[in-house]
């Protein structure tokens, strides 16, 4: 225990748990309901694209275009729900349920509850690509022919990579939050931000089948990145890029994150 | 004398434009009961979110705020891990049931399982919600949420309470059930302070009082003080045909008071017979004489036309 904390309020490190802890026990009272999503989603995209679509497409770096997707949704289904989680969950919690009101009330700072919701995101980011890798894995047991095995045990890493990517995430949605005004105006940064993202990031073809002119823009959005991380570990081969894929990430992590504590600190604290 | 709980010098929060609290100082003895009383947008809730670091004051020399011997600005941790809050609104976990809303936020006080158990039984019993353990939240009634939030509020024993128009919108029972626990928790060695519209809630519980208006404290003083010393004994109010009520008053003894600036006229005087002979020239108008109280006393200091912010 320090001098300063003679009194013996949690260190940081609990009061960061405990945040962490209040989002996973309310996430865990409806565990069915929110877990169907992470799990039944990438079936739907499989089904959709490996039963249908994929048949039209070439193979992409010597993957059947449906596993080529697959490595993508892995770090996109992270992407999604700490977007998701830190915009509408966090806004909802701050305005309408007053739930930060509670917390502020008790020994936790307006920065460890940040933090915190930012730790819960990427927690949430490494449940959702864990949760997609076991239905992928489960359909290529259940039917190789259609959805090739995953390269294992490289592919195990992608927890990981949804974890930094949801991070990553979660600070870019937390500086959103700290500018709405109003719940409807994420729809904005989902459609404008999120979905394009999705679509050019080479989740759903290579960065390098854009145009030249386009390209550079691929370079400049976070998800690249992630994406061409988990591409390279489940191809098992690197290069110098990955020195600059993570580079961007932390910084971006890193700069943002602290944008966002700040900004929204002056809301939590007037 | 031991060292008040709270000290508040001097101390001003300015939004944009607007100073929300002015110049406020006060202080709070342990184990007492201190209210805010003022009309809203006073800066009640201002003044009480400063004490614990959820308003920051305004930079200022002579202003300081003292909790416990910690400054709300850099010791918040400290000051919070002692006290307990009641926000104005109920925000309890929807999500979750009555004892899981307790058990999951005594986590935040870092309280082993075991004890945040029996703290959170003790504490059901205490406001008379153990028949709802396991209840919804959405299934809670205003009253039985308000004691819940209370609850919530006491699980780490904390040595102040800071209760926000804890009974707003509750029914009279409830308002007395809740009165009675936080006479209860007095008696128990807790500081209490909050903030009201109501006058009998500040008069049944309330050691000190002081009354806030456009961010200043206009009076303080313990209820009964500032009944006797705040306003003339008793009150005649004339709340119909005032046209005609207003002639029949003249002429007028020396020592009556008239307030017309509300919709109801009323006269007031130390001396009863005064208003008496008045009450008995109104002809039949409808009339009520009573002794003036601490509502008197408030709407005197505050006005009685809406502001702005009300």
């Amino acid at each position: 225990m320090n001098p300063n904390n003679s009194i013996g309020y949690p260190p940081l490190y609990q009061r960061l748990y405990s945040v962490w802890y209040r989002h996973m026990r309310v996430y865990r009272q409806h565990l069915f309901s929110n877990a169907f999503p992470p799990f039944f989603e990438p079936l739907i995209f499989l089904a959709g694209v490996g039963l249908g679509l994929g048949r039209y497409i070439d193979p992409i770096d010597g993957r059947p275009y449906v596993q080529f997707l697959a490595i993508g949704l892995l770090v996109t289904s992270s992407m999604w729900t700490a977007f998701f989680e830190c915009t509408f969950g966090t806004f909802i919690r701050m305005e309408f349920q007053k739930t930060y009101d509670g917390m502020l009330a008790a020994p936790i700072t307006a920065n460890n509850l940040i933090v915190g919701e930012m730790l819960w995101a990427a927690s949430k980011g490494f449940f959702f690509s864990f949760a997609v890798l076991c239905m992928l894995s489960l359909v290529s047991v259940i039917w190789p022919t259609a959805m090739p095995l995953l390269p294992m045990p490289n592919a195990l890493v992608a927890p990981l990579v949804g974890f930094a990517n949801a991070l990553m995430f979660a600070a870019m949605a937390l500086l959103i939050t700290s500018f709405v005004k109003t719940i409807n105006h994420f729809n904005f940064f989902m459609t404008g931000i999120i979905s394009p993202m999705f679509f050019f990031s080479g989740v759903v073809f290579p960065v390098s089948n854009l145009p030249a002119t386009i390209r550079p823009v691929a370079e400049i959005v976070p998800l690249t990145h992630s994406v061409r991380i988990m591409r390279s570990i489940c191809d098992g081969h690197c290069g110098l890029f990955l020195l600059w894929d993570t580079l961007y990430i932390v910084v971006f992590t890193l700069i943002i994150g602290i944008l966002a504590i700040k900004r929204l600190k002056k809301r939590l604290v007037l | 004398m031991p060292t008040p709980v709270i000290q508040v010098q001097n101390t001003r929060k300015t939004f944009g434009t607007l100073r929300a609290v002015n110049g406020l100082s006060f202080e709070v003895e342990a184990n007492t009961c201190f209210g805010f009383l003022g009309p809203n947008g006073a800066g009640k809730t201002t003044m009480i979110k400063m004490l614990y670091a959820r308003v920051l004051r305004d930079n200022h020399a002579a202003g300081g705020i003292d909790v416990f011997g910690y400054d709300p600005t850099h010791q918040e941790l400290a000051i919070k891990y002692l006290s307990g809050v009641v926000p104005q609104e109920d925000n309890l976990d929807e999500e979750l049931n009555v004892i899981q809303n307790l058990l999951l936020f005594a986590r935040f006080y870092n309280i082993p399982a075991r004890q945040a158990q029996n703290r959170a039984e003790e504490l059901l019993a205490f406001l008379e919600l153990t028949d709802k353990r396991t209840a919804r939240i959405r299934d809670l009634s205003g009253g039985m949420k308000r004691r819940l939030v209370i609850a919530r509020a006491l699980l780490n024993q904390p040595r102040l309470l800071i209760l926000d128009e804890p009974t707003t919108g509750l029914d009279p029972q409830v308002r007395h059930i809740i009165w009675d626990k936080l006479r209860q928790l007095k008696r128990q060695g807790t500081t209490l302070l909050l903030s009201t519209h109501y006058m009998e809630e500040a008069f049944a519980l309330c050691d000190t009082i002081l009354i806030l208006h456009r961010g200043q404290k206009v009076l303080l003083g313990s209820p009964r003080q500032l009944v006797a010393e705040g306003i003339e004994r008793f009150v005649l109010e004339l709340t119909e045909s005032r046209s005609q009520s207003e002639a029949a008053i003249e002429p007028m003894d020396a020592g009556i008071r008239v307030d017309s600036t509300g919709p109801t006229l009323r006269l007031y005087a130390d001396e009863i017979e005064a208003l008496k002979t008045i009450a008995d020239r109104l002809a039949g108008d409808p009339y009520s004489l009573r002794p003036s109280n601490l509502e008197d006393v408030f709407l005197k200091a505050t006005g009685r036309v809406l502001s702005e912010s009300q």
